[in-house]
């Protein structure tokens, strides 16, 4: 059939009310703000002073200054640099790379003060790309509430005294031949682990335990039994033709999110569309993955094991397909589980599981099957295998490996830590920046065991549940104040160099460790970490065999930011079968099933104070500021619980009361919870968000995110989540006959496309305008978003807020519909609840030519640039909202309040946090309604560029924050009067649409329709 | 017919207090309105530099310290280190450079005060204008006669649109001017 009908069947609907036509949805629908919007907005509650007082204190202040007025008005002062640092010109951005949150960044600072973060172009991995987290570590860098000193027990202390204090401890200690123990994170760091081993060298007795509440270990130890290595090849990506994810997020939580993404987005390119690559994500909770497969399996995550070992079965013994010839063992062991049987006791789609055999099978040696980080050590062990039989290691890089320079703690030993503690054999317990107490299971008793322990410090940066418990909480620096260094894949060194000197008194945690090595506080200067890293380069410059000398090697990296390593020759792992014996499956309950995932944004815990992140919407369910227990609406109905309801979970007799959201697409009697949020002790922005999903976590296997037999119930009492889906409903059901052209999302098949490749433009019509025609001469700003490419990862959202000054709102404005994101990702199921179909699509200002809100602004402080920007004065704004009103795409967004100063009574107006501010894009106050300008500063800067070097601006001199950031790069923008531009190729692209095209508003953003690259049998 | 208390009060006095409200509003308006825009502002500096000495007599160019001028948005007031390149060693006795030294010497800034200041919500930049021929002249007036440096012309909006509107005509000495930027991105955003 043609596409066309089946794009025009489809019933978007963007959550589960609307689906079932909820009257109320549909009333809320026809309102242009979601109730609540314009509530608690009483002029008279905000000032006593009356708007008639208001008036006569004016003109009496007015006529006083006239009176006055026989002076000219101060103007203030100019201070100048005494000695002007070289290459720093006051107004003009410097940039540096170094390392953020464990990416190569490049920072953008204005007169020595961070103010942008954006990734390393040259950069081999990363390519000038960003995640989402990333840019945000800025406004922990310009927290109110870091570490300002260090304390002892709650009273400052200064550094001198602590450091000797601590110094006779540590040597007490050993003396008395008491352990020593330090906690950390996973280290990347060859100069941090050498710290490490030196202090563990000075102090015998030091025991060092890591630990993370989530990570790659499964997959780690799975390879180490498997190939002898904890060192994971990287995989070549943008080589599969067919990706099959076992509930792995390798687009969203996992990490290496950029790369991924990237490759994975190279082979959805509309200009070469016979290169499609086809993704099969089977999962039981909806993942960001799951959301841009072409084909999603529901299968709840203990089933994987079964599902691997039915498909060995299928694809060895039936199909039999052998790169690698398998022991007799092995054959017996797969021969137990039959496919067929596996689809008939899940229930799944025969049809879905037939064409993936059969794509895996002809697609040997070209695909590849990833197993998600929360799937157990046995599941990994046999994708390692059904790789191996497919041939698909020829996509493993060996010439860029993940390293691996320590495994984490096990269970047992973390246990061995709490039993010392409690008979007293632990004199020193250094929490090395990370917060064991919140992210520990509660299980392991590591918070009774601190009492138990004479002395605990913790180095972090704002106190957190470990800190709260220590003797000493030793200021940490922010990274951005930091040196160091990172080697996390084999080919590439990174360089960390600090971009500001520590705003308060605050030392480098591994400078600490430094003093403390070095034996005497005296010891301490904050050079010292500098040459300790560059001693510890030349080890990498010594294998180099570099022709130039030292220095100018270690400059030339510190300012690329990375070097690359020659990388030793590598040969490919040797596989070993045997590892594969000790593989059982358990059968899997009737009973519910608790995952703990990673969260998206705030990572452990350790953002949860970052206001831009708790407020970035989840990339599916679109909930800020909390996390809940998602649900499938199926089993919703059995516990009789709604959105919003609590459910009791008890595991093993831990139990967690959590609210619900109902997810449609997850596999039922499956609850998959967020970590990281419930943070207790934190500052006034992450408080009371989410709840605290560890307690749950089992104390005798660490790294098991996966909780079988899981007791739910209906305690009652329900919650408020908040999310951003609900407030623009972009209204399409409402108008019943209408919805059928109002082509907000256009999608089709390759295949499809491959047989009538102008589908999408079928049944077009001229239309009419009633506007008046605006004439662009010179340079046309446009922009084209790629549906195809784009996978709502949200690092547009975090980039635009950083470059644009976006306030954070907070929970109860969000829950008002007043978030001021100028660019946000919709999202819109299609299908059944069981098995929807989500596309995503990112919506900021279209630019309309003939942008209806310009037509309705009474005092024109809206209205068209000849450059085609519709551009927003702030100073003439009166702050009427007709022009949100009026705007078909809902991307206008007002200043209910001044943000700064309504969050969290003032908790980012202060003079640290102000710092974080562009200079180039102007703080908007209350009363004014903003949105995107496409990034008109950054056109400006290229102006004054292409000015002084006396040429015309071309459209390729400007890069959107969002553009810059989009790992995916699914957003292009440039010069639409330039043919020859990206741009125009992609306007003018056959899969080229608008949003509400028919309105005739003219938009400059271009969308290219998404084309799912299913099986044309199935249209 | 007898006048009464109300008549000459609508006759003449109510009148004549609206013209003299009036009058005296009108005149203020225009008295002050070189203070209001600024014009004629001349603060006291905490250091007594002439640029008729420096930019006049000597001729030293105006980039040589406002060095940000073709570069960036702001002109840059110099930083100490370029005065102490010559008076390092010229003209050490006197109690100006004294001062000067003192302030180098010491690490602290020199509190300036501004003279000319666009409003916080535009976004000027010299370096656009300066590349494209328009001279200093244009807009801080003739600082090489100056003694001590005043404003000369209004920094309003007015004043910036006039020009951007007729360049032939305020910029005679630039041959092939093209009109500015009209638009309010220009400078707002």
């Amino acid at each position: 059939m043609s596409l066309k009908k089946t794009v025009e069947k489809k019933d978007f609907w963007k959550n589960l009310k609307e689906y079932y036509n909820d009257p109320a949805v549909l009333k809320a629908k026809a309102n242009e703000f979601a109730d609540g919007v314009t509530d608690e907005f009483n002029p008279d509650t905000l000032n006593t002073v009356s708007r008639r007082r208001f008036i006569a204190l004016l003109s009496a202040s007015a006529a006083f200054a006239a009176t006055a007025c026989s002076d000219y008005q101060d103007k203030g002062e100019i201070i100048p640099y005494t000695k002007r640092p070289e290459g720093v010109l006051p107004g003009k951005p410097n940039f540096y790379a170094t390392i953020v949150n464990g990416k190569s960044v490049l920072v953008r600072v204005r007169e020595g003060r961070p103010i942008n973060i954006e990734g390393n172009p040259d950069h081999p991995i990363y390519m000038g790309k960003i995640d989402a987290q990333s840019p945000a570590v800025l406004l922990n860098l310009y927290d109110p509430e870091r570490l300002k000193e260090p304390y002892k027990k709650k009273r400052k202390i200064d550094w001198e005294k602590a450091d000797s204090e601590i110094l006779d401890l540590l040597g007490e200690a050993v003396v008395k031949n008491k352990e020593i123990a330090i906690i950390t994170d996973r280290i990347a760091s060859p100069a941090t682990l050498k710290l490490i081993n030196n202090f563990k060298e000075k102090f015998p007795t030091t025991k060092w335990y890591s630990y993370q509440s989530s990570g790659d270990e499964n997959k780690r130890i799975a390879w180490q039994s498997s190939y002898g290595s904890r060192n994971v090849p990287s995989i070549k990506l943008d080589k599969a033709q067919i990706i099959l994810s076992l509930e792995s997020d390798f687009l969203g939580r996992e990490g290496n999110t950029i790369e991924n993404t990237r490759l994975f987005t190279q082979r959805k390119d509309v200009m070469n569309s016979n290169n499609f690559n086809r993704l099969y994500s089977v999962e039981g909770a909806m993942s960001l993955t799951g959301i841009n497969s072409d084909y999603r399996i529901r299968l709840r995550a203990d089933a994987q094991l079964e599902f691997v070992l039915s498909l060995l079965n299928e694809i060895v013994l039936k199909k039999n397909v052998q790169q690698i010839t398998l022991t007799a063992s092995i054959k017996s062991l797969i021969s137990k589980y039959q496919l067929k049987n596996f689809i008939n006791k899940y229930k799944l789609d025969s049809i879905k599981i037939n064409y993936l055999v059969d794509d895996l099978v002809k697609y040997q040696g070209q695909s590849i099957v990833l197993a998600g980080e929360i799937l157990p050590v046995d599941v990994h062990s046999a994708v390692i295998m059904l790789n191996e039989v497919l041939g698909n290691s020829a996509l493993y890089d060996y010439n860029s490996v993940n390293l691996d320079f320590h495994p984490m703690s096990t269970s047992d030993e973390l246990k061995g830590l709490v039993s010392s503690a409690s008979k007293g054999n632990i004199g020193v317990l250094i929490n090395f920046g990370i917060n064991p107490i919140f992210n520990m299971p509660k299980e392991l008793g590591l918070e009774e065991a601190f009492q138990k322990i004479p002395n605990t410090i913790s180095i972090v940066e704002s106190e957190n549940e470990t800190s709260d418990k220590s003797t000493y909480t030793l200021a940490a620096s922010n990274e951005l104040e930091s040196w160091g260094d990172n080697y996390v894949r084999s080919d590439i060194y990174e360089l960390q160099q600090p971009l500001i000197a520590p705003i308060f008194n605050t030392r480098q945690k591994e400078n600490i460790l430094l003093t403390w090595i070095n034996g005497s506080a005296e010891a301490y200067s904050m050079d010292a970490i500098h040459h300790f890293v560059m001693e510890n380069f030349k080890d990498i410059y010594n294998l180099q065999n570099s022709p130039v000398d030292f220095k100018s090697y270690w400059y030339n990296a510190l300012h690329d930011g990375f070097v690359k390593v020659i990388p030793s020759a590598q040969i490919k792992y040797s596989f070993n079968q045997s590892s594969f014996d000790k593989i059982s499956s358990t059968e899997t309950t009737s009973e519910y099933l608790v995952q703990l995932q990673k969260s998206y944004f705030i990572g452990d815990g350790k953002f949860a104070n970052n206001g831009w992140l708790q407020e970035i919407p989840h990339p599916v369910s679109k909930v800020a500021w909390d996390n809940y227990a998602a649900l499938s609406p199926n089993s919703a109905k059995e516990l009789g619980v709604e959105n919003n309801d609590y459910v009791k979970v008890v595991v093993n007799g831990k139990f967690l009361e959590i609210p619900v959201m109902l997810q449609p697409g997850m596999a039922d009697k499956l609850l998959s919870i967020e970590l990281g949020y419930g943070r207790t002790v934190i500052g006034d922005a992450g408080k009371n968000s989410g709840f605290n999903a560890v307690v749950l976590m089992s104390g005798t296997e660490v790294s098991n995110y996966l909780l079988t037999n899981a007791a739910v119930t209906k305690p009652g009492g329900s919650y408020k989540l908040v999310s951003t889906q609900e407030h623009h409903p972009l209204d399409d059901n409402s108008v019943k006959d209408f919805h059928k052209i109002r082509k907000i999302i256009q999608e089709g098949t390759v295949e499809e496309y491959k047989k009538n490749s102008k589908f999408l433009h079928e049944d077009e019509h001229n239309l009419i305008g009633i506007t008046r025609e605006h004439k662009y001469e010179g340079v046309k700003w446009g922009m084209s978003i790629d549906l195809n490419k784009c996978t709502s990862c949200a690092s547009c959202v975090t980039s635009c807020n950083v470059e644009n000054n976006i306030p954070v709102v907070g929970k109860d404005q969000v829950a008002n519909g007043r978030e001021m994101h100028w660019i946000r990702i919709d999202r819109y199921y299609s299908g059944t609840p069981d098995d929807p179909e989500v596309s995503g699509q990112p919506m900021l200002c279209q630019h309309c030519d003939n942008a209806p809100c310009e037509n309705v602004c009474p005092v024109n402080a809206t209205n068209h640039s000849p450059d085609g920007l519709n551009q927003m004065a702030y100073n003439r704004c009166v702050g009427t909202r007709y022009c949100a009103n009026n705007c078909p795409y809902k991307v206008r967004r007002f200043n209910f309040y001044n943000f700064r100063d309504h969050f969290a009574d003032a908790y980012y107006e202060n003079e640290l946090t102000s710092l974080v501010n562009n200079p180039e894009v102007t703080v908007r106050s209350r009363g004014v309604m903003e949105k995107c300008t496409f990034c008109v500063q950054r056109i400006m800067e290229a102006r004054e560029t292409a000015i002084a070097e006396g040429r015309e601006l071309k459209g390729s001199d400007v890069k959107t924050a969002c553009q810059s950031a989009c790992p995916a790069d699914a957003i292009v923008f440039g010069d639409t009067n330039d043919k020859e531009s990206k741009i125009s190729k992609y306007r003018e692209h056959e899969l080229g649409y608008h949003v509400l095209e028919e309105l005739y508003v003219k938009p400059n953003v271009t969308y290219l329709a998404k084309l799912r690259n299913t099986h044309s049998e199935e249209a | 017919m007898k006048k009464t208390v109300l008549d000459y009060t609508l006759k003449f006095r109510l009148p004549l207090i609206l013209f003299i409200a009036a009058a005296a509003f009108v005149v203020t308006f225009y008295i002050s309105r070189a203070e209001r825009d600024g014009v004629g502002y001349k603060p006291l500096q905490p250091i007594n530099y002439s640029h008729k000495l420096h930019a006049g007599e000597m001729g030293i160019d105006c980039q040589y310290c406002h060095v940000g001028v073709t570069k960036g948005r702001h002109a840059l007031v110099p930083s100490v280190n370029i005065c102490m390149n010559c008076h390092s060693v010229a003209r050490k006795d006197k109690p100006e450079i004294i001062k000067l030294t003192k302030y180098y010497e010491e690490g602290n800034p020199i509190p300036w005060k501004r003279i000319h200041k666009v409003p916080e919500y535009a976004y000027f930049n010299h370096s656009v204008h300066v590349n494209k021929g328009i001279d200093c002249e244009s807009c801080h007036g003739n600082v090489r006669e100056m003694e001590e440096v005043s404003q000369i012309k209004p920094f309003t909006m007015t004043a910036c649109l006039d020009c951007h509107r007729n360049p032939q005509e305020k910029l005679p000495y630039l041959k092939n001017v093209k009109v500015g930027p009209e638009n309010c991105a220009a400078c707002h955003r």
